[in-house]
C-alpha cells in the first residue's frame, strides 16, 4: 500500500474485511491480485489508495490545490489536442510528414461537433463557379465515405454532401491508425505546460488522474482554444448561437395521402444517408458558450423544445409516425475563444481576393456563393506564445469571418496546415513563427492540398 | 481625346454642356443649378451668334461630318424634312414643366453620353447618310433650342449687334404656346397614369418621385459608371414615365459604401453630388424579410447578410416563442444598399429584399 492511509480509507477497508469474514466467504480474499476470477471482473488492486494523490484542502475559505508530480503519459514531437475535423487531420499531416504525434480527445470518439453534434451536413468545400478547394486529407476523408455502404450522400459536384456520423467516426479511427498516430480517448486537456513562453506539453484529466504529455509542438483543435488560452496567448472571447442537433426518423412513413395539401411543418430538417432519418440543425440563442451554468441551462431548455417541437409535427396529419431518434450527445458550440493571431482572416480580404504569400489553405463558404479566400499561416500563430498553433474554429478570424473558418471543411484545411508546420517546425528545430513557409506549403501540395 | 477623355467626369460633362437640358432640368427643378456654368455660356453665345455650338464644339455633329460627306458622296438628296426641332424641345420643356421631359434624351449630347450610345448614335449616322443634314438642320433639339434662343435674344442683341438677320421668327410665341401646352397636357396624363405605379429604388442621394422623373435626362451615365451593375434602365416596371429611367436591382450586387460615381456623372442633378462619409446617412431604401422563407426560420446554418452588411445594421435575435433566429434590421445604420439582398442564398426569392423607401 501506497502512501499513509487516512481514517476514511481504513473505516472502509475494516467495513468491507468485516463483511468479507461476517459472510464467511474466504475464498475472494484467496484470489491472487491480477489472477482472473474465472466471473466477468476481476480484482486489479486491492485496498489500493489512490498514489500520489494530494487533495485539495479548504483553507481560509479558499480551496487550495497543492503542489504535486504528475506522471508523464507520453513524449511526443507534436500533440494534437482535440480530435476533430482540424485535429484528426492535423494529426494525420504532421504523422505522415514525419512527425511522431499523439492525439487526444476528451470524448469516446473522433469527429469532435461534425460526428458528436451531429452535424452531419458538410458545407463550404466549394466557391462561387463550384471548384471544390477542400482537398488533401479532407477530401481523402470524404473520399474514404464514398467507398462505404451508406456513409454520404450528394457527392456531386457543386452540392453539399451529407455524412453519417458512426461512418465517420469509423473512417477517423481507421485513418489515424493507419498512418500511426497515438491517441488517447476520454483525456481531458486541462492545462498547458510552459516554460520561459513556450509551450512544453499539456496536462490531462482522466480516469487515469492527472497526467502530462510532453511534447516539441503542441496543436490546439479543442475548437475553444483551451490550451492556447491556458498558456497565455492572446484571445477574443465571443459569444455565438448554441443549440443542440437531433435526429428524427420515420420520415418515409409520412402519409402523403392525409397530409394532403396542408403546408408541411417547418424544421423538419434534412435528409441523411440512413433512409427516412433527417438531421435537425438548431441555432439556439447567442450566448457564452465557455459558462458551465450556460451550457446546462441551453442542454435542458433545447430538450424541452426539441421534445415538444416533436410532438407538434406528430399532431400534424400524415406525420404521426415521426419520431426523435437522438439528440446529439455533444452540445452544439459554434464559437466561443478565437485567437489573436499575427496575421487574421478578414472579410475585407475575402472581398478583394488578397493573396498571401503565406497561403497555407483556400477557404470555400456555405454554398459556392462567394470567390475563394486565402488562409494565411499567420492566422495559426498566436502573436505571444510560443510552440503552440491553432486549428480548426478557433483560428485567428474576425466576427464576420468566424461563420466561414468554422465550416467543417475549412477546419479539414486549417488543420491540414497546422499539421505541416508543426512537422516542419520539429524537424527544423524553430519556433512556429519562424517556419519555412515554403517547406509548409510544399509538404501541403505533396499531400494534396490546395493552395489556390 | 476629347470628349471620349478617360475618366467618369468627362461623362458629365457631355451632356452637362447643352443648354436644352440645363433649362428642362431648370424647370424640373425649378431652380437655375448651381453647376449650370459651362450650359449658360453656351447659351449666352448661342444667343449671339446663330448656332456657334454646332459649327464650333458639338462633338456630336463632329461625329456626323464623316456621315455628311459620305451622304454627298453618294449623291443622296437632304430630302425636304420639316423643321422638327423645335416641336421637339417645345414639347420636351412643355412636359417638363408637368413633370415628364419628352424627349429629352434626343439632346445629342445626351445621346452620345447615353442609353442609346450605341444603337442611337447609329441611327443618326443612318439618318445623315440617307438624309445628310437632316438630323443636325430639322431634328436636332439643340439645334433648334439655340434657334429659339437666338430668335427670342434678337431685340436684345439688335442694340450691340448690327441687325443681320432681318425679321425674327414669325409667329414664334404661337407655337412656344401650343407646343408647351401639347407637352404639358401630355406629360400632366401621363403622371396621372403614373400615379399608382409602384415606386422604383433610385440611385443615392437621387432627387424623389415627379422631381426625378422631370429631371432625369435618360442619358444612362449612372449605369454605365456603376461598379457593381446595381443600375438598370427601368424597361416598364414602374409606370410609363418612369420608362428608361434609372432603377436599382440588388440580385448580383449592392450600392458599395465607397461609390459615389453615379452621383458624379449626372448631368442633370437628378441625382444630386454626394460624397462618401456621408452616403451612410442617404437611404436608398429599406429590406424587409419574408419570414417564410428565410433560412433561420428553418434553422439553417446561414448569416449571408449580416456578413455582408457593410453598415453592421443587421443582427440576429433569438425569439424565445418560436425558438429560432429572426433577422432584426436597424433602420437607424441601414441605408438600402442591398448588400444583404445580394447576399441572400434563397431561390428563386430572395428572403431578404429592399423596398423603396
Ligand atoms: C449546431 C451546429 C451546426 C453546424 N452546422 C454546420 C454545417 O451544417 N456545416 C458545416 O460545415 N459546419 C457546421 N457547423 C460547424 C462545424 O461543425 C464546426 O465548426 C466544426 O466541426 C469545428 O471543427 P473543429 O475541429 O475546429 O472543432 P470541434 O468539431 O469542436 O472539435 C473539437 C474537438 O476537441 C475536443 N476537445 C475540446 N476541448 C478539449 C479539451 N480540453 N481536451 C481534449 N479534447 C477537447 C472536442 O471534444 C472535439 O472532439 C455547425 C456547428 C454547430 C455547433
Amino acid at each position: 500500500m501506497n502512501g499513509p492511509m487516512n481514517r476514511r480509507d481504513c473505516l472502509k477497508v475494516l467495513g468491507l474485511s468485516g463483511l468479507a469474514t461476517g459472510l464467511g466467504s474466504s475464498r475472494s480474499q484467496a484470489q491472487n491480485v491480477g489472477e482472473s476470477s474465472g466471473f466477468q471482473s476481476s480484482v486489479l488492486a486491492s485496498h489500493k489508495v489512490q498514489s500520489g494523490w494530494a487533495n485539495a484542502t479548504l483553507v481560509n475559505g479558499k480551496v487550495i490545490q497543492p503542489q504535486r508530480e504528475l506522471t508523464i503519459l507520453d513524449s511526443t514531437d507534436v500533440l494534437v489536442v482535440g480530435g476533430g475535423p482540424a485535429g484528426v487531420v492535423a494529426a494525420i499531416a504532421a504523422q505522415r510528414a514525419g512527425a511522431n504525434v499523439t492525439l487526444v480527445e476528451r470524448y469516446g470518439h473522433l469527429g469532435g461537433l461534425w460526428t458528436g453534434g451531429l452535424v452531419l451536413l458538410v458545407l463550404g468545400h466549394i466557391v462561387q463557379g463550384g471548384k471544390q478547394v477542400c482537398q488533401g486529407i479532407g477530401e481523402e476523408i470524404m473520399g474514404r465515405l464514398d467507398k462505404l455502404d451508406g456513409a454520404i450522400i450528394d457527392r456531386r459536384s457543386g452540392v453539399n454532401p451529407t455524412v453519417d456520423a458512426e461512418a465517420v467516426k469509423y473512417v477517423m479511427v481507421e485513418m489515424i491508425e493507419e498512418a500511426g498516430v497515438k491517441t488517447f480517448l476520454h483525456c481531458w486537456g486541462v492545462d498547458a505546460i510552459v516554460n520561459d513562453n513556450a509551450v512544453q506539453g499539456v496536462v490531462f484529466e482522466s480516469k487515469s488522474g492527472r497526467q502530462a504529455i510532453l511534447a516539441k509542438i503542441v496543436i490546439d483543435a479543442t475548437g475553444d482554444g483551451d490550451v492556447f488560452a491556458s498558456a497565455g496567448a492572446e484571445f477574443e472571447h465571443r459569444s455565438h448561437n448554441v443549440g443542440l442537433v437531433y435526429r428524427i426518423g420515420n420520415l418515409d412513413r409520412i402519409d402523403k395521402d392525409k397530409a394532403g395539401d396542408s403546408p408541411a411543418p417547418k424544421r423538419i430538417g434534412a435528409h441523411t444517408p440512413v433512409p427516412g432519418v433527417n438531421w435537425v440543425n438548431l441555432r439556439g440563442p447567442e450566448v457564452d458558450g465557455l459558462d458551465v451554468a450556460t451550457l446546462t441551462r441551453m442542454e435542458m431548455s433545447h430538450r424541452k423544445y426539441i421534445w415538444s417541437h416533436i410532438q407538434k409535427t406528430r399532431q400534424t396529419p400524415g406525420y404521426e409516425q415521426v419520431y426523435l431518434m437522438e439528440t446529439a450527445p455533444q452540445l452544439g458550440v459554434r464559437i466561443t475563444r478565437v485567437l489573436q493571431g499575427l496575421s487574421t482572416v478578414s472579410l475585407d480580404d475575402l472581398k478583394a481576393g488578397t493573396k498571401f504569400p503565406d497561403v497555407v489553405g483556400v477557404g470555400g463558404s456555405e454554398s459556392g456563393n462567394h470567390g475563394p479566400w486565402q488562409i494565411p499561416y499567420g492566422a495559426l500563430v498566436p502573436t505571444k506564445v510560443e510552440n503552440v498553433l491553432a486549428a480548426g474554429r478557433c483560428i485567428s478570424a474576425e466576427i464576420r469571418m468566424a461563420d466561414l473558418v468554422r465550416l467543417i471543411p475549412n477546419c479539414f484545411v486549417t488543420g491540414h496546415a497546422a499539421g505541416a508546420a508543426a512537422a516542419v517546425a520539429v524537424q527544423d528545430g524553430r519556433r512556429p513563427r519562424d517556419v519555412d513557409v515554403a517547406k509548409v506549403q510544399k509538404i501541403l501540395t505533396e499531400q494534396g492540398a490546395y493552395l489556390g | 481625346m476629347w470628349p471620349f477623355a478617360a475618366g467618369t467626369n468627362s461623362l458629365r460633362w457631355v451632356p452637362s454642356l447643352s443648354p436644352f437640358v440645363a433649362a428642362s432640368a431648370a424647370i424640373a427643378a425649378r431652380a437655375v443649378p448651381v453647376a449650370a456654368g459651362l450650359e449658360i455660356i453656351v447659351g449666352v453665345a448661342a444667343m449671339l451668334r446663330r448656332r456657334v455650338f454646332c459649327r464650333w464644339v458639338c462633338p456630336t455633329g463632329s461625329c456626323l461630318e464623316g456621315a455628311n460627306w459620305l451622304g454627298c458622296r453618294l449623291k443622296r438628296n437632304p430630302g425636304r424634312w420639316p423643321s422638327m426641332g423645335r416641336w421637339i424641345v417645345l414639347l420636351t420643356l412643355g412636359g417638363t414643366c408637368l413633370g415628364y421631359p419628352f424627349l429629352l434624351w434626343l439632346d445629342p449630347l445626351a445621346l452620345l453620353a447615353g442609353v442609346f450610345t450605341t444603337f442611337g448614335l447609329a441611327a443618326v449616322f443612318a439618318l445623315t447618310i440617307l438624309w445628310p443634314g437632316a438630323w443636325c438642320g430639322r431634328i436636332c433639339p439643340l439645334g433648334a433650342f439655340q434657334d429659339l434662343l437666338h430668335a427670342g435674344f434678337a431685340p436684345v442683341r439688335s442694340l450691340f449687334v448690327a441687325k443681320r438677320d432681318g425679321n425674327a421668327e414669325a409667329g414664334l410665341s404661337r407655337r412656344v404656346v401650343l407646343g408647351a401646352a401639347v407637352g404639358a397636357g401630355s406629360a400632366g396624363i401621363l403622371c396621372f397614369a403614373q400615379r399608382n405605379d409602384t415606386p422604383a429604388i433610385r440611385p443615392p442621394n437621387a432627387r424623389t418621385g415627379p422631381h426625378f422623373l422631370g429631371l432625369c435626362t435618360r442619358c444612362g451615365n449612372c449605369a454605365r459608371v456603376c461598379p457593381t451593375g446595381v443600375i438598370e434602365h427601368d424597361v416598364g416596371g414602374h409606370g410609363p414615365a418612369s420608362l428608361l429611367t434609372p432603377v436599382l436591382s440588388f440580385r448580383n450586387g449592392y450600392c458599395r459604401e465607397d461609390c459615389t460615381r453615379c452621383t458624379e456623372v449626372c448631368p442633370s442633378g437628378a441625382i444630386r453630388l454626394l460624397r462618401v462619409q456621408d452616403k451612410a446617412h442617404v437611404r436608398i431604401g429599406l429590406p424587409r424579410v419574408d419570414e417564410e422563407i428565410c433560412l433561420l426560420s428553418d434553422d439553417r446554418e446561414c448569416s449571408e447578410c449580416a456578413r455582408w452588411c457593410p453598415y453592421g445594421a443587421i443582427r440576429y435575435v433569438f425569439s424565445e416563442t418560436l425558438y429560432c433566429l429572426t433577422v432584426q434590421i436597424d433602420p437607424q445604420k441601414c441605408n438600402g444598399c442591398g448588400a444583404c439582398e445580394a447576399a441572400c442564398p434563397t431561390k428563386p426569392r430572395k428572403a431578404i429584399v429592399v423596398l423603396p423607401a
